[in-house]
């Protein structure tokens, strides 16, 4: 009997499609990312222990209120009594709202107390205070 | 010299795809590793709603926290630091609690409207690190009309 030499086999990794699904993933985050256009203020926020996370960012509706007690709801410069207005409005299209004010921490409390008066108004109840995750334990 | 020249061999032309896979995927780290994620975050609280009705709550239901113009903390009628407030209240509602069936009471945070908002912040922020403290509502003082 002859022995056949054996032919050492060539192992073969399909890597021609591996570019095709690279380019996917990257077109699929390229398209689902959605940019936020709103600029706002430059605000210091303040610190708290009690910070939570918030999950369900696409429900906010952001209110910057800077040092100088200006008040910016989608890039407009706006006073008080527009607030109501404008979050009626959003509390309309999306009932789940959540207003979340991103004040200036050197603000006087007066600014932000016609927020919430304004919010009251408008019927939008769900507020949070946008704050900072203070360092330390105890307090 | 041959007379025939020798027969052309068809060449195959490639394009090198094998680096390709590697640029699409250090594409993919460079915007993962570059993207920086908004991170929200804050206190949550709800407000009341705004009615025509009056709603009477008994006086000494309420616990009042106030803040004044310069941001000194009042705890009732008594002046609190910030790091005994925490034990002070939580000791003031369970006295409370003690003393009306377990009842609720209601913690209102006052603050004069001249006060900063960060002495606002950090006095809510210990009422939100009291447990005990289920019911909190914000006011605000006006002075000098």
């Amino acid at each position: 009997m002859r022995l056949k030499q054996r032919i050492p086999s060539k192992t073969n990794i399909p890597t021609s499609s591996m570019s095709d699904i690279a380019f996917l993933l990257l077109l699929f985050f390229l398209v689902t990312t959605k940019f936020r256009k709103e600029i706002g203020f430059q605000v210091i926020l303040p610190e708290a222990r009690a910070t939570e996370r918030i999950i369900k960012t696409e429900d906010l509706a952001r209110i910057f209120i800077n040092s100088k007690g200006q008040i910016s709801v989608d890039d407009f410069l706006v006073q008080p009594s527009d607030v109501v207005i404008r979050f009626r409005l959003k509390i309309a299209e999306n009932p789940a709202m959540i207003a979340y004010i991103k004040a200036d921490k050197r603000v006087k409390y007066n600014y932000v107390d016609q927020v919430l008066e304004s919010l009251r108004e408008a019927k939008a109840l769900r507020v949070i205070f946008a704050t900072e995750f203070k360092e330390g334990l105890g307090g | 010299m041959p007379i025939l020249s020798k027969r052309k061999v068809p060449q195959e032309a490639e394009i090198p795809t094998a680096s390709m896979a590697d640029i699409a995927f250090l594409l993919i780290i460079f915007f993962m590793t570059s993207t920086v994620f908004m991170r929200e975050k804050g206190l949550k609280i709800a407000l009341p709603e705004k009615t025509d009705q009056v709603v009477k709550i008994g006086g000494e239901r309420v616990i009042r926290v106030s803040i004044n113009d310069v941001g000194e903390i009042f705890l009732d009628e008594d002046p609190v630091a910030t790091f005994e407030l925490k034990e002070k209240l939580a000791q003031r509602i369970a006295d409370y609690k003690a003393q009306h069936e377990g009842r609720d009471p209601l913690v209102v945070l006052r603050t004069n409207v001249d006060a900063p908002y960060e002495k606002m912040i950090e006095v809510f922020d210990v009422i939100k690190q009291v447990p005990e403290a289920k019911a909190v509502s914000l006011a605000s003082i006006r002075t000098g009309g």
